[in-house]
């Protein structure tokens, strides 16, 4: 085909001029004549019948190098990863508070900054392109402002008062790009509207000639890397939930799940307030002392699975990758636990108990210490093949409680920990003897503010067991107090306090006196 | 031994100035000449960080003002960047609404365009005096809501708030109009003398008014008979 021979030709020029980004060559879709490129997880697509139709009008070589310019300043520049998508995604709905608006200022913006960094930075023919291009609805107010910000008679005009305002704003300041994408979409909001109201009217939309941007753009693991930012950039978990929920669907359809960490098809709906503190979590890293144990299980290179750029490369195995670095080519060991004999140095596993009563802040509204402080407690047992149990509980005498065995299901785990009560607090000790008589000697994770009615009970409790207890409380009370000085002859406990979000990496797992000389993992 | 990164230093930077580079420069310069305007009058104002909102001291804060943006060239979206300035902290020394009203209102007022369009929506503050003494000939458009004493004095030119009001709007003002697609506070059209103040909501309570008309939701509440369909 003549379009794929040009591409061959073309690419290593193309590929050079964006300094070698790491992308596959670019393949040909038949396509509709009105929108030039796709990219799926990283394949560009170049539109036949989109060429066929252009090449009347400009040199077939350079309508391939625009169309890949464009595209590779999509992955090399604007937005460059999910993390930065999703950001610009969640600042435009701020101002429009209608997703499919905000979907499309997104995608616009993002042409615009690639444009005109193409435009400044490169040797490129983008100008051209977008003069032979239809100009009609949000197309031509753009080309009118590139013709302004760039100085190049592209046969359009008009639509003053827009271009000067749109034209004033620091599209190539990465820094700035959060403010940018509120004022450009303020500007264009009027077009929006318009636009999304014909749509709905005639039930199709006027192509964005160069292509959408959405999902489809990134891989699962992109998608994943992206979340866990966004989790720690985010101002409050209310602004992470709604730009989540109003990619539910896409993301559901692209498999990605709380049931699989995150990555990979869940069992489950997409939980935004659990995914929100699954990446949150990921985020911080919490140490567990090692004890020793009987009969623990070590990690043996099982299996091969094909490798993606993000994940670690000591995984790698070389001799079945024919010593290249590629996604697509490039295999990583999948590691299973094997199981040895003896004594020696392991991680126990770990009962979570958290409170959720009244008093503690109800973590789908705001963000839970105590909700984190248990999921990074989660991670870091799990990290170590540990298994969890969770004891979430407000009234518990009154029924107020969850109770979740120990178990691998970090999706089981993790929804019990989110789940919240209000009400009463008070410990079923009962409960607790029960879990922990399921498994050999686990360590406590015990997250409250210590508010609990029967405190003296569980402190009496926590006196007789061997258990290594980390009890973490959030703030500072009387009953809080009263704890640690009704525990602090008891070696087997270490008392930690959370006042803020970064008390939570103080906190050392199972941190016991009479192991202080073993190592942290 | 050949050099790995070879085939990057073949790869030259292309790096062209652009409109957009200019556009921008002068952008930034126009709100620093605006910006250096605003310290002045503050300096002669607001020395002790203190300012009192009497008719005297605005009168005089606008003729300062007006010395200060004698040799500004600048446009109506440079006024809305210098609104949007005065809600961050790191380019405005320190915020005092009264003179910063009546600094912006001075923009306004020798604006080269007849008509102005504020996008005031996304900002923190609410500006007091938008719109004070706006003359003939100027239509100002603010979309967001706006602080105290908007519109005051006004002076034959058309102020419409997208947005609502706060205490004593259109105080003093002699001809000319206000709309006002929400509500307005108390003290509305004190001391008014002509004109006419149109409002979309509520009024929570009127002023002293000598002359003019005062519609709330369609209604003509002063002088309180007659009719008058509200239409933006």
């Amino acid at each position: 085909m003549e379009l794929e021979k040009i591409i061959k030709k073309v690419w290593p020029l193309v590929r050079k001029k964006h300094l070698f980004p790491h992308i596959p060559l670019p393949s040909v879709v038949e396509g509709g004549d009105d929108i030039a490129l796709e990219i799926k997880s990283k394949q560009l697509l170049i539109s036949n019948a989109f060429f066929e139709k252009l090449k009347a009008k400009m040199d077939e070589e350079e309508i391939v190098e625009t169309i890949l310019d464009h595209g590779l300043t999509h992955y090399m520049y604007c937005p460059w990863d999910f993390h930065t998508h999703l950001s610009l995604y969640s600042e435009a709905k701020k101002v429009v508070h209608q997703k499919e608006q905000a979907q499309r200022a997104t995608t616009y913006f993002m042409d615009v900054v690639t444009d005109t960094y193409c435009i400044k930075e490169k040797n490129t023919k983008i100008a051209k392109l977008y003069k032979n291009l239809p100009k009609n609805g949000m197309t031509e107010v753009l080309t009118a402002l590139y013709e302004k910000i760039w100085g190049e008679d592209l046969e359009s005009g008009g639509h003053e008062e827009l271009v000067n305002r749109l034209s004033r704003i620091p599209y190539l300041e990465r820094a700035k790009w959060g403010d940018s994408v509120k004022k450009f979409t303020q500007v264009i909001q009027p077009l929006l509207e318009e636009e999304v109201e014909n749509t709905h009217q005639n039930s199709q939309r006027g192509p964005n000639p160069l292509g959408e941007h959405s999902l489809d753009n990134y891989s699962l693991d992109e998608i994943d890397r992206g979340m866990r930012e966004f989790a720690s950039a985010v101002d409050n978990l209310q602004e992470f939930k709604e730009t989540v929920e109003d990619l539910r669907e896409e993301l559901e359809k692209k498999g990605y799940g709380t049931g699989g960490m995150g990555r990979g098809r869940g069992n489950h709906p997409l939980d935004a307030n659990l995914l929100y503190y699954m990446k949150l979590a990921e985020s911080y890293t919490l140490p567990v002392r090692q004890l020793p144990i009987e009969k623990r299980g070590y990690l043996h290179p099982h299996s091969h699975k094909p490798w993606e750029i993000g994940k670690p490369f000591a995984d790698i195995d070389l001799w079945t990758s024919f010593g290249k670095i590629m996604p697509g080519m490039t295999q990583i060991w999948t590691k299973q636990e094997g199981e040895t004999h003896g004594e020696l140095e392991g991680t126990p596993d770990c009962l979570i108990i958290i409170d959720s009563s009244g008093s503690m802040i109800n973590p789908s509204e705001r963000l839970s210490y105590a909700v984190l402080g248990a999921a990074c407690a989660c991670n870091a047992y799990r990290k170590q093949e540990s298994k969890v149990a969770v004891y979430n509980f407000s009234d518990a005498l009154r029924g107020n409680k969850i109770i979740v065995d120990f178990n691998c299901e970090k999706d089981r785990i993790y929804a019990a920990i989110c789940r919240y009560f209000g009400g009463g607090t008070a410990l079923d000790l009962n409960d607790i003897i029960h879990l922990l008589s399921r498994t050999d000697i686990p360590d406590i994770f015990i997250i409250t503010d210590m508010q609990i009615t029967n405190l003296e009970k569980v402190i009496d409790f926590v006196n007789t067991i061997e258990n290594r207890v980390t009890a973490v409380h959030v703030g500072h009370n009387a009953h809080s107090t009263r704890f640690k000085d009704g525990t602090k002859k008891n070696r087997n406990i270490s008392l930690f306090n959370i006042k803020e979000k970064e008390d939570i990496p103080k906190i050392i797992l199972g941190k016991v006196d009479e192991y202080l000389n073993s190592p942290v993992r | 031994m050949n050099n790995p990164f070879e085939a990057f230093q073949q790869s030259v930077a292309h790096n062209r100035t652009i409109p957009l580079d200019n556009i921008l420069k002068s952008k930034g310069e126009t709100l620093n000449k605006i910006l250096t305007g605003y310290e002045e009058l503050l300096k002669n104002e607001a020395k002790d960080l203190v300012w009192l909102m009497q008719y005297s001291t605005v009168i005089k804060a606008y003729s300062i003002a007006e010395k200060g943006i004698v040799e500004i060239d600048y446009t109506a979206e440079d006024i809305e960047e210098f609104c949007y300035a005065l809600d961050h902290s790191d380019q405005i020394p320190y915020l005092i609404t009264g003179p910063a009203g009546v600094y912006v209102s001075v923009l306004c007022n020798h604006a080269k365009e007849e008509e102005i369009n504020l996008h005031l929506r996304d900002l923190n503050v609410k500006i007091n005096l938008l719109g004070y003494r706006l003359p003939y000939n100027k239509k100002l458009v603010v979309e967001g809501n706006v602080g105290d004493f908007a519109g005051i004095g006004l002076d034959g030119g058309e102020l419409i708030i997208e947005g609502s009001g706060k205490n004593y709007t259109g105080a003093g003002m002699k001809q000319g109009k206000i709309y006002v697609r929400h509500n307005l506070g108390f003290n509305t059209g004190h001391g008014m003398t002509g004109g006419q103040l149109i409002v979309g909501g509520r009024i929570k309570g009127l002023g002293k008014i000598v002359g003019g008309e005062i519609y709330e939701r369609d209604q003509l509440i002063f002088p309180p008979d007659g009719i008058k369909p509200f239409n933006f």
